[in-house]
């Protein structure tokens, strides 16, 4: 290596020594641990008992372990490209030269602030087959009633949409953004004739692709690792319900949790966070890859 | 030579004194929240007063009856309380799992007779293989509540349903419930009379009223293919067909739908005019629905002179695993446990006993907590298994695949088998 | 011409926005008028728009329901020290992986990625074990520590930040002589407000909501955040809901305050600007 190279090794793990030291004291002791109990059965007291590969076995045998795995990804493929599109959406519209942004802004954000009882109490009220808003609005367009709550088929797209309401989070990283680009470039746009939409397509969109990349793989892993809704919808009194009706909102790491915590199986559900903890970094590394076509980065 | 001892003795017994006055102190936890974590505070009171030896300290711990992360992770760190409120319910499970101290030593030492003074069925659920792990301390049994004033506007004889005259069958349940039932315009339901699988009607509810058993506990299986079991599901099978299962489905989502406020279920608003429900919808109906005509018998049998049936929740206090304190813990579980404390629970809470001795105490009881005291002489409890949760979550999928109709009562519970019998075998023998 | 097309761009995006806001105002306002109904209000189905009769009494019975002034200051506490170790650790461990051109930097960077996707109920036990080792638990530490040490969801937002930032910034200042963390300092960081804005709220918005942390180390009712608080409206057979609905709103009060008061950071854009050659 060259004095460059050992000079700027040094100060890239510098910079990085908080991550290093966080990653090793809390990261790689849990991911170890967890990979030897997904070989074994474990209740979380006494002597984890080496098993092999039992509870793997026991993973494909599972009928909830396949549910539960396809509710997480079809909840994934629709949430993230939807959350993107909403998300920027919303964040084109705080950045608009009104002058009472500052007012449109907040109340944009606001509902992905709403602690989640909160939120659910009002997505229950929305989405009531006869009296929510929700049904109303469809009503106006002809559409048939639909059991948002109660029909397993449309349970998810109801959470779905329920998420977007948390679009404002996503949303102030598209917005910080769309204020990084510089000001002069599509000051000479617009001078050069270029309208709003030429504008939007051939500047900034690919100015901001970094940022979009981020929202797809933010969103991809809180998507497969959706949780908080179906704890507290399934959160019923004198024993449990299922998670949604005929368990259509049973996601991938709430039943883990359950796995764990509930049913005492510590080691199956290590072996289930092992497999989605794979499945997850493949699909992050095929977007990576994908993205190489399409993301642009430091526009010069 | 006695004067020089008698210094050093004297010091020696000042210091053992003091040693032995000081009181141990135990931490309780408990999820519980107000008005009852104040019952359970004045209780916690009384018991610090009546001795000084153990004094306790009440920590509210948020919670649920299922979720014991908080317990295990803490209990594992070795922070865990010495005392701790379980759903009785799962004390076969957490037993199993290594979670709690098996009481049975200290019983012998103080009291080896113990589970005499317990109603059996409360007692049975403490115990997992022989031994006792939890000690019960309330109860609550469910029973048919039936609002009269709707009943009657909707021309229906309401003296069939008083107690006195026994429980009521299955088909005259059905008639009752048909009178009730309208639908509007658009061919939904604005109510029924009855929906047997809301509130408490569960798997477990109509299961026991067919007379069917859940689990084999010698032969160490789960049974839920048990001929009363199917017929119970069968039950709700039917009736969900007869209304139509989607229209029920739209129903329930209308009108009861997750997290539904207090003052929004069915029962105070008259959605519907029946419904199965616990000892302590009481307070419920005096704090939302005061001005209701209403009352409460038996849940339905199947066919006339069948006996009556019911089954029995409840919470336990245990003494969890590496307590720094187990025997000061055991000493404050035996007295809250115990008549004293569940004698000023129930008078508090109005919630069930499990001592019978107080079962038999008229005063207690007022109104229709009466009734539910009857109940308590047949009341059923769940099987005590070290897969209790697997076991009711996997039979609450077969029953929502039954009441949508989606599934047959034995194709359902056959999958209940294959789903809950491995995991149990990895606990035979369980006695 | 030009006042044309500007009076013409102004309608449209009012419209698109008022729509906007008025779906996403409906949970906020649902919360709001829930809190100030009466519990016979509550009972009307279909729920009634506005509160006909507000109680307002409904927030001082929330407040005092639970030690409210003990579980705010406590939120408080947790909050600022998480959102000042966010920013902190992330900005320097983002520019040591954006910045600077190190041998391996990509392999280490994705393995800090792959963090991202590791579900946490399963390291909940063993981090747990832990923080039990050393102590902590009971006390806030397992909450603000690690926020020292930077979050993968932070590194990579930054970190896409960064390298959106021309290089010709950093290499000027290099020839001038200045080492990496002047550079860092003087130059870089000025240009990151937007993203240390984002990270800010971000951080501080989820230590401020997070129950499940707080639930599982802390054990002594003084310490409870109003996070945990608001569970305690909730009971076995009973919701205490116009009390939860009044009590989430003053939970949320806060948040919106402080996120007025950082959106300015978003007036002012990383704008590059003069650059000589």
């Amino acid at each position: 290596m060259t004095r460059t190279e050992r000079r700027n090794l040094r100060n890239g793990l510098l910079f990085i020594s908080p991550w290093i030291f966080g990653f090793i004291a809390f990261q790689v002791y849990p991911i170890l641990y967890s990979l030897r109990l997904s070989f074994s059965e474990y209740s979380g007291f006494g002597v984890p008992a080496f098993t092999g590969l039992a509870n793997f076995k026991q993973m494909f045998a599972d009928d909830l372990f396949w549910k539960s795995a396809y509710n997480t990804l079809y909840y994934t493929a629709l949430a993230v490209p939807i959350g993107v599109v909403v998300a920027l959406a919303i964040a084109i519209a705080m950045n608009q030269k009104v002058r009472e942004v500052a007012i449109y802004r907040a109340i944009l954000y606001i509902p992905s602030i709403l602690p989640i009882f909160a939120l659910s109490f009002v997505w229950v009220v929305f989405l009531n087959p006869r009296y929510g808003l929700f049904n109303a609005f469809w009503h106006i367009f002809g559409l048939p009633m639909v059991d948002w709550i109660g029909n397993p088929a449309w349970t998810k797209l109801s959470i779905v949409l329920m998420a977007q309401l948390g679009a404002g989070g996503p949303a102030l990283i598209f917005l910080a953004a769309l204020r990084g680009i510089p000001k002069e470039i599509l000051e000479s746009a617009e001078i050069d004739g270029a309208g709003t939409a030429k504008k939007f397509f051939r500047i900034t969109l690919p100015l901001i692709t970094p940022v979009i990349l981020y929202d797809i793989i933010l969103g991809l892993s809180m998507g497969l690792q959706v949780f908080t809704q179906a704890y507290i919808l399934s959160s019923g009194a004198a024993g449990t319900t299922t998670a949604g009706p005929r368990n259509s909102l049973l996601f991938y790491v709430f039943y883990l949790y359950k796995s764990a915590f509930q049913y005492t199986q510590m080691g199956y559900a290590a072996a289930l966070s092992w497999i989605l903890f794979l499945v997850s970094v493949l699909l992050a590394l095929l977007i990576f890859r994908w993205s190489k076509s399409w993301v642009h980065y430091d526009i010069s | 030579m006695k004067r020089a001892l008698l210094l050093p003795m004297l010091f020696a017994l000042v210091l053992a004194s003091g040693l032995a006055a000081a009181p141990t102190q135990i931490t309780f936890w408990t999820n519980f929240t107000p008005p009852f974590s104040d019952y359970l505070q004045k209780m916690v009171d009384a018991y610090n007063a009546s001795q000084s030896a153990v004094q306790a300290k009440l920590v509210q711990v948020p919670g649920s009856e299922t979720d014991i992360s908080k317990l295990m992770t803490a209990v594992r760190g070795g922070t865990g309380p010495d005392v701790y409120m379980l759903d009785r319910f799962t004390t076969a499970e957490r037993a199993a799992a290594g979670v709690l101290t098996d009481l049975s030593p200290f019983i012998k030492k103080s009291e080896p007779k113990l589970a005499d003074s317990y109603l059996p069925f409360a007692w049975a659920e403490s115990q997992f293989q022989g031994k006792t792990f939890s000690l019960p301390f309330d109860t609550d049994t469910r029973a048919l509540y039936y609002r009269a004033d709707l009943l009657k506007a909707a021309g229906v004889d309401v003296s069939v349903l008083d107690p006195k005259n026994g429980p009521i069958t299955i088909d005259q349940l059905k008639a009752i419930a048909a009178k009730y039932d309208k639908k509007d315009a658009s061919g939904e339901y604005t109510q029924l009379g009855f929906v047997p699988q809301y509130n408490q009607g569960w798997h477990y509810t109509w299961g026991f009223a067919y007379g069917g058993k859940f689990a084999d506990l010698k032969a160490g299986k789960v049974t839920p293919t048990d001929p009363g079991v199917v017929a119970g599901f069968q039950f709700l099978y039917d009736w969900s067909k007869n209304l139509g299962p989607q229209k029920v489905s739209t129903f329930l989502s209308t009108f009861n739908p997750p997290n539904v406020p207090p003052e929004q279920e069915m029962l105070v608003t008259g959605k519907v005019a029946m419904c199965v429900t616990g000892d302590w919808y009481i307070a419920n109906m005096a704090q939302y629905a005061p001005n209701a005509d209403y009352g409460v018998t038996y849940i339905p049998v199947p066919k006339k002179g069948d006996k009556p049936s019911t089954w029995a929740g409840g919470w336990s206090f245990c003494v969890p695993q590496g307590a720094k304190n187990a025997a000061a813990g055991f000493d404050f579980c035996k007295w809250m446990a115990g008549p004293v404390g569940q004698k000023m629970y129930v008078q508090l809470s109005s919630h069930l006993p499990t001592i019978k001795a107080l079962m038999d105490d008229k005063s207690l009881f007022s109104g229709k907590h009466e009734f539910f005291r009857q109940t308590l002489a047949f009341a059923s409890s769940r099987p005590a298994l070290p897969v209790g949760g697997l076991y009711w979550d996997a039979l609450t999928a077969a029953q929502n695949d039954v009441t949508d109709n989606v599934a047959l009562p034995k194709d359902a519970l056959a999958k209940v088998i294959d789903k809950v019998q491995p995991q149990l075998n990895k606990f035979l023998p369980l006695q | 011409m030009e006042g044309q097309s500007v009076g013409h761009s102004r309608i449209l995006p009012r419209i698109f926005l008022a729509v906007m806001c008025l779906v996403y105002i409906m949970p906020f306002f649902q919360m709001i008028t829930t809190s100030l109904k009466s519990s016979t209000e509550l009972m009307q189905i279909p729920p009634t728009v506005f509160a006909v009769h507000p109680v307002w009494k409904n927030y001082l019975d929330a407040i005092n329901y639970i030690p409210f002034g003990r579980f705010l200051a406590n939120s408080l506490i947790i909050t600022a020290a998480v959102t000042v170790g966010a920013v902190l650790s992330n900005s320097l461990i983002a520019y040591g992986f954006s910045k600077i051109q190190w041998k391996g930097r990509e392999v280490v960077f994705y393995i800090a990625l792959a963090t991202m996707f590791i579900p946490f109920p399963v390291t909940i036990v063993a981090l747990f074990d832990i923080f039990a080792k050393l102590h902590w638990v009971n006390t806030f530490l397992p909450i603000i520590v690690p926020a020292f040490f930077g979050q993968a969801f932070y590194i990579f937002l930054m970190r896409q930040f960064l390298l959106g930032l021309p290089q010709e910034l950093s290499d000027a200042a290099f020839i001038d002589g200045a080492n990496e963390l002047q550079i860092f300092r003087r130059i870089i960081l000025p240009l990151m407000k937007p993203s240390i804005a984002v990270v800010a709220i971000f951080a501080g918005v989820n230590a401020w909501n997070d129950f499940l942390t707080p639930l599982l180390y802390l054990q002594n009712e003084q310490l409870y955040p109003l996070s945990i608080g608001l569970q305690f409206f909730r009971s076995e057979h009973n919701v205490a809901y116009s009390l939860l609905m009044a009590a989430s709103t003053l939970v949320v009060l806060p948040v919106i305050v402080i996120f007025l008061c950082f959106q300015r950071f978003f007036v002012e854009g990383a704008t590059v600007g003069s650059l000589k050659g």
